[in-house]
Parts: C-alpha cells; sequence; structure tokens
C-alpha cells in the first residue's frame, strides 16, 4: 500500500469517527448520505466516491467501534456490492445512483448463516411459467430488510446459476426478527411463489457461482471488520477503567493480572487487525486466496471480539454486568457477529479443504 | 515493484543453488565441531552473496532495503534454508550495539572480523538477576585504565564457541540499580574466566554459566559512558527484533505449517488421513490462521519501524505471540505424531523451532517463553508501555 493511499485512510477513519462520536450511536441515514458513505464504492458518474472495499472496510469497523445502529451493511455493503456484481443495464445505473444519494435504500436476501460461507446455498428458487417468473423461497436474518425501498433476492435458476430477482419491498413478506443485540435489524423474508415480471430478473456479471461466492466474502468481510471495531471499543473502554478504578489502594490495572489480561486483548486485537486488512485488501485487488484471506479474518476477529467484549466485562467488575454499562451490547454485538455470515467453525472448514 | 520482483527471482535462484539439500539430516547427531564448522560455512556462502548482515549499513557489508530483506527472509524460509543462529548475537546485538553506540575504533576493530566470523556471546543474566536484569551483581572495578570483573553470568548462548562478550558489570554500586551499570566489550580469551555448559530441557548444550575471576578488560572496550550501560542494552536490545521475529514467523508459516500438515495426512487407525476428521482440520486452519495472522503483523512491525513510527510494545506483542503459538502448535504436532514423536531422541542443529521432532520442538518452545523476557515480563511491558497502564507499586528501586 502506497504512504499516500494509507493515509488518506487514516484520514477517512479520523472523520468517520467524528462525524459518529458527534451523531451518537444512530446516525441518520441522510446525514452518512450526505457523506457520501452509501456511495463510497459507487462510480463517480453514478454520484458514487469511487471507492474500493478497502475504504469500505474502515467504515464497517468504525461503525462497530461506536456500536452503531445503522443499515450501512445491508445498504451500502451488500446493496452496492450485489448491484456492483450485475450485468450493468440502465435500470441497476439508475438503482445504484439512487442508493449512493441516500434516495432509496436496499437489503440483499441471501444466506446469512454457515450456508453463506460456500455461496452455493441460495435460500430462493426461480422458475419460469408463462412468460412470468415464479420466485420462492425464505432468508433469515437479513440485515436492514426493514425500512429497505428495494429488494435484492439472491436466488438460483432451476440450472443452478445464481441471479438477483430485484422487486419492490411491498412484494415480500418482511418481518422483523428480534435477536439480543438490539443494535441490529434483521429480517425474515419470504417469497411464498410470488408472480413477477421477467425483468424484475437481473443476471449477474461473469462467473455467476463466483459472483455469489464473492458477495458472501464481502458479507464476512464487514462483519469481520464491524468485530474489530467492538475489539477496539472494548479494550480502550476496559484500559480506561481499570485505569480509574482503585481497589486495595492502587488502580487495579496495576495488578498483574489485570495488566496481564489487557495485555492479550491487544495481542489478540492487533493479530485481527492484520487479518481484517489483509483480507481486506486481498477482495478489493481481486487477490487468488482472497477467500482465504476472508476465512480467516471472520474466524479470527469474530472470536477475538468475543474473548475481548467477555473479558471487558469481567474487568469491570460488577458495574460491567450491569445493564447500565451497556458492556452487554457490545458482547451481545460481537457474539451475533460471530455467528452471521458463517460461524469460525463453517469458515475454517472452508480453509481446511485446501488441506488435501 | 519490478526491481523487488527481480531482487526476489534472484534469490531464489540463489537459494536453489546453494540450500544444501540434506543439511538436517547431516545436522541430526552432529557434534559441537560440526555443528560450529557448518555454521561458519553457511555464514561465508550467505557472505558471499551479500545475505549475511543485509541490515548491517552498506559501508559494513550491508545495505539491503527493508523490503529486500523481507523477501530475502522469506525465501530462506521458504527454502528451509539453515538458520544462522551461531552468529546470532554476533550480527545483531553486537553489530547494534557497535553502531549506535562503539567507538570508531571498537567498529572497525570488529565488525569486519565477524564478517570473518568472530563468534559473539552475551553475559547479561545472573543467578540472582532474570527478569530483575537491572539488579546484576557482577562488579568491573576501575583500576588505572582498565577495569577487573568479578562475578557470575548465566544463560550465555554459545559462550564456548565465541570469541567475544557482550558485558554488563556494575561500575557504581552506591548509584540506583539502573544507573551504576557499565556495557563492555570482553575478549573471551582473557584470563579468569571460567565456562560451564549447562544442559538444557530438550538435552542440547546452548547455554553456559560464566564465572568472572579477576578478569581485566582495557578501558578502551568500555562501550558509551560508564555507567550508562543500561541504556546501552535498552537502545539495543530490541532494535532487531522486528526482522528477527519476521524470519522466525516465516519459517513458521513454511517448515512448521507443512509439518504440520504432513503429520496430520497420516492415516489414523481406521485408514482415513487425519486431517479428514473434521475437528483436526478446524485445529489445523486455526493455526494456519494464527500464523499468517503473525506473519502479517510482522510485516507490519518492521514497515513501521522502518517509517520511524514503531510502537512502544511492538517488539514484546511479536514477541509474545510467537513463542506462545509455537507452543500451540508443537505441542498439537506432539499430539498428532502420538508415540512416534518420543522416538525421535535428536532434532536437528542449525534449524528453527519446527524441525518436525514434534516432542523435542515442544519442549524446547520454552525456550522461547522464557528467555529473551518471560511471557509474564512482555505482557507487563505490554501493558504499561503499550497501553498506558498504570505500574506496578515498586518495592524497591
Amino acid at each position: 500500500m502506497s504512504a499516500e493511499l494509507a493515509e488518506a485512510r487514516e484520514e477517512l477513519r479520523a472523520v468517520a469517527r467524528a462525524l459518529l462520536a458527534k451523531s451518537g450511536p444512530q446516525p441518520d441515514w441522510q446525514l452518512l448520505a450526505g457523506s457520501g458513505w452509501p456511495g463510497l464504492e459507487v462510480a463517480p458518474g453514478l454520484g458514487g466516491g469511487g471507492a474500493t472495499l478497502a475504504e469500505v472496510a474502515v467504515i464497517a469497523e468504525e461503525l462497530g467501534r461506536a456500536l452503531a445502529v445503522s443499515p450501512f451493511l445491508g445498504t451500502a455493503v451488500l446493496g452496492v456490492g450485489t448491484l456492483a456484481a450485475l450485468r450493468p443495464t440502465a435500470g441497476r445505473d439508475e438503482l445504484l445512483s439512487d442508493v449512493a444519494a441516500g434516495r432509496r435504500r436496499v437489503s440483499v436476501a441471501m444466506a446469512t448463516g454457515d450456508d453463506a460461507v460456500t455461496g452455493d446455498a441460495a435460500p430462493f428458487r426461480v422458475e419460469h411459467a408463462g412468460g412470468r417468473l415464479v420466485l420462492h423461497g425464505q432468508a433469515e436474518f437479513v440485515p436492514d430488510a426493514v425500512g429497505a425501498d428495494r429488494i435484492l433476492v439472491m436466488a438460483r435458476e432451476p440450472s443452478g446459476v445464481p441471479v438477483v430477482v430485484v422487486l419492490e419491498s411491498a412484494r415480500l413478506r418482511i418481518e422483523p426478527q428480534p435477536v439480543l443485540d438490539s443494535t441490529r435489524h434483521l429480517a425474515v423474508i419470504t417469497a411464498d411463489r410470488i408472480e413477477a415480471d421477467e425483468a424484475a430478473l437481473w443476471q449477474l456479471a461473469g462467473d455467476p457461482g463466483a459472483a455469489a461466492e464473492a458477495l458472501a466474502d464481502r458479507a464476512s468481510l464487514a462483519v469481520a471488520c464491524d468485530s474489530l471495531g467492538v475489539s477496539q471499543a472494548m479494550l480502550a473502554a476496559t484500559v480506561s477503567y481499570v485505569g480509574q478504578r482503585y481497589q486495595f489502594g492502587r488502580p487495579i490495572g496495576s495488578f498483574q493480572a489485570v495488566k496481564h489480561a489487557c495485555a492479550d486483548m491487544l495481542v489478540q486485537i492487533s493479530v485481527a487487525r492484520e487479518l481484517v486488512h489483509e483480507a481486506a485488501a486481498a477482495v478489493a485487488e481481486g487477490t487468488l486466496g482472497a477467500a482465504a484471506a476472508v476465512s480467516m479474518a471472520k474466524s479470527y476477529a469474530c472470536m477475538a471480539a468475543v474473548e475481548v467484549a467477555g473479558k471487558a466485562m469481567q474487568l469491570h467488575g460488577g458495574m460491567g454486568y450491569t445493564w447500565e454499562s451497556g458492556i452487554h451490547a457490545s458482547l451481545k454485538r460481537a457474539a451475533l457477529n460471530r455467528s452471521l455470515f458463517g460461524s469460525p467453525v463453517a469458515h475454517r472448514q472452508r480453509l481446511a479443504r485446501r488441506y488435501g | 515493484m519490478a526491481d523487488l520482483d527481480r531482487f526476489r527471482a534472484g534469490v531464489r535462484e540463489w537459494c536453489a543453488a546453494h540450500v544444501p539439500a540434506d543439511w538436517r539430516q547431516a545436522q541430526t547427531g552432529a557434534t559441537q565441531e560440526e555443528f560450529v564448522s557448518f555454521q561458519k560455512a553457511w555464514f561465508q556462502e550467505l557472505r558471499s552473496e551479500g545475505y549475511a548482515v543485509p541490515h548491517w549499513p552498506r559501508e559494513w557489508g550491508g545495505g539491503l532495503s527493508s523490503a529486500e530483506q523481507v523477501i530475502l527472509y522469506q525465501e530462506l524460509a521458504a527454502h528451509d534454508a539453515p538458520r544462522l543462529v551461531l552468529a546470532f548475537v554476533a550480527i545483531h546485538h553486537a553489530a547494534a550495539t557497535l553502531l549506535a553506540a562503539g567507538t570508531p575504533d571498537q567498529r572497525r576493530r570488529h565488525l569486519p572480523a565477524i564478517l570473518d566470523g568472530e563468534i559473539w556471546c552475551q553475559g547479561f543474566s545472573e543467578p540472582e538477576a532474570g527478569s530483575d536484569l537491572a539488579s546484576l551483581r557482577t562488579t568491573a572495578r576501575r583500576a588505572g585504565d582498565r577495569y577487573v570483573v568479578n562475578g557470575q553470568k548465566l544463560w550465555s548462548t554459545w559462550a564456548l564457541s565465541a570469541d567475544w562478550c557482550l558485558l554488563l558489570a556494575r561500575t557504581d554500586p552506591e548509584a540506583p540499580k539502573r544507573r551504576g551499570i557499565s556495557y563492555f566489550l570482553m575478549d573471551m580469551r582473557t584470563p579468569g574466566i571460567q565456562l560451564r555448559p549447562i544442559r538444557q530441557a530438550t538435552g542440547e548444550w546452548h547455554f553456559c554459566e560464566m564465572f568472572l575471576d579477576d578478569v581485566e578488560i582495557p578501558a578502551t572496550q568500555l562501550v558509551g559512558a560508564e555507567n550508562a550501560g543500561w541504556q546501552v542494552a535498552q537502545a539495543t536490545l530490541s532494535t532487531e527484533r522486528g526482522m528477527t521475529m519476521l524470519e522466525l514467523a516465516e519459517r513458521l508459516g513454511h517448515a512448521g505449517l507443512s509439518r504440520l500438515l504432513d503429520t496430520c495426512r497420516r492415516a489414523s487407525p481406521d485408514g482415513t488421513p487425519l486431517a479428514a476428521d473434521r475437528l483436526m482440520a478446524d485445529r489445523l486452519a486455526v493455526f494456519e490462521t494464527e500464523v499468517s495472522g503473525l506473519r502479517a503483523l510482522c510485516r507490519r512491525v518492521v514497515e513501521r519501524h522502518e517509517l520511524g513510527q514503531a510502537g512502544p510494545a511492538d517488539a514484546s506483542i511479536v514477541k509474545l505471540y510467537y513463542s506462545e503459538l509455537l507452543q500451540r502448535m508443537t505441542d498439537f504436532g506432539t499430539q498428532t505424531a502420538g508415540l512416534q514423536a518420543h522416538t525421535e531422541l535428536e532434532k536437528p542443529a542449525s534449524g528453527s523451532y519446527e524441525s518436525g521432532a514434534w516432542a523435542l520442538d515442544f519442549i524446547g518452545s520454552w525456550e522461547w517463553t522464557i528467555p529473551g523476557g518471560t511471557s509474564e515480563i512482555q505482557r507487563t511491558i505490554i501493558g504499561e508501555r503499550g497501553l498506558g497502564l498504570p505500574r506496578e507499586p515498586a518495592v524497591n528501586s
């Protein structure tokens, strides 16, 4: 990475952090759109920022650090990623530019559990009958579907080829799916043999199977970034707390048991950060081995975040266990992230398939 | 970038032609003499290509850029080349000390000699000064144009083969403990030095006890100012850690991981490869992930060091993570290889810590979690210097 590029990313990070500090944990989407976040990766000709996934990763990390409630994952990471993977059409470009400007929000109905890791399980099927298409299936734990204007449904043709069906969200059954982590908005999306115009079916560019897998990798990477952000916030909060909390006449951070636990958190975060940044660069540059890099980053960073947040709760003592302290919210988000878009075990299984 | 690609191709070609294919076999069960002569010969091979001291300034025989050094160590690891273990203190600690604090005469005397094969050891630790190194008791008393040294040193690696020693001794017993230490270059042929090898847990003899009885050191062999030895040692001890850890991380990523995979491809009692088992595959993937993280972290540390942005705990973070990962990996290798691992009674000298003789590698991994600052000391450094946590209340100073 060139020094200028690194510097630009650090500047983006500083701006994002300042914006989120000012806006609070529920930033207005129009405010983020005004800062160009939804369209970071969209081409400048369509009103976007022309940046790469590596810049999107910076924002995802900062949203995790701020424990922000935002449809960035569903719309900017997955929605824009899906649209960019489609064969260019006027309709697609219009939607991309609407998303970049914050005029429309989208959400992607795709596999979100362990079945997301390979990209070959599609929760929806399309059939063709009498010049119309029929969509059938269900996806659970879909991020940011409630409030989206359009749903991009990842489906499979009878031949098995992945395609995307783009529908007004009112056409689908979208039911909020409450989870312990109140900072994420997830939903079950159901299509019960919906008929639609064939024009709703959009083709993935290039090798559709590879495109679908790349989309799942994007999702995994964004969640890994989020977990990295959560970990860093938890370590910072813990270091600050154990430096101020006195017991036995000294700050508890001066006790080795506490200090060494913090040191382990920093080591884990240092390793997670490198794995996440390597994966982001690999995916952004389309490097061979990007998929493996993503699985390493996802499994390690998401495990680390749960351990770090759990240790943060422990080191905050009784206060850490209270609702008021808010540490539970980070622990819940970290634990949800660990399962979202593939558990560590599922990602490691994908790695292990290369061992022969 | 094209230049670096060309450089990599050159290193690859050189490694293919020069790394002895059978060195592990030849170095298994090697005598001390065979080990020393092999190490010195390999050093000269590397030197003739400019690969022995790539991190030194060009005027002294080095001059590879940081990016080139990274490539060099990556390729040496990928080709499973022998490590320069005997010259380690000479080319890293001694050279860093001479370059940072040595006089022009001291540099001229020793840097070319190191290239010609001069071996160095370290006289830092003592029986009562381990983790608390600054409490060392060996004394150096000024007598005219020389110092007279008395005391005992411990854990001096390869001291039996060493020509010179980096010595810390107390020159002002009245001063606070960090302000009364001086740094010396000690000729190992000086009368009054007695060495006693210490056998380590693996059965090998890498370390010595060193007894110093009225050993005379000319005052010209003092490094830095009198009583400023602690500062000299602090400044030079970890200067090379980024790159030396990168080399070890690369070796763990190549030889270490591939040996672990080989061990796991062995058939289990039902005839299927162990690696096909989901639990085993999962553990392997954890190790691949952790080693990849370590390698990336080492590259980052080197990069930051190069930009003058090194973090105050960088060296401790990589040392701690490497040593504990090495221990976990060799433990897993030992379990997986089963009883067979216990029949390998010797491992090759001149290697690093992943020889594939898993049980010995596992026992040997404590050579990383204890020396050079134990894992506990590293965690304290990371907590205090890396995170700014409050220090332990001092009991004495």
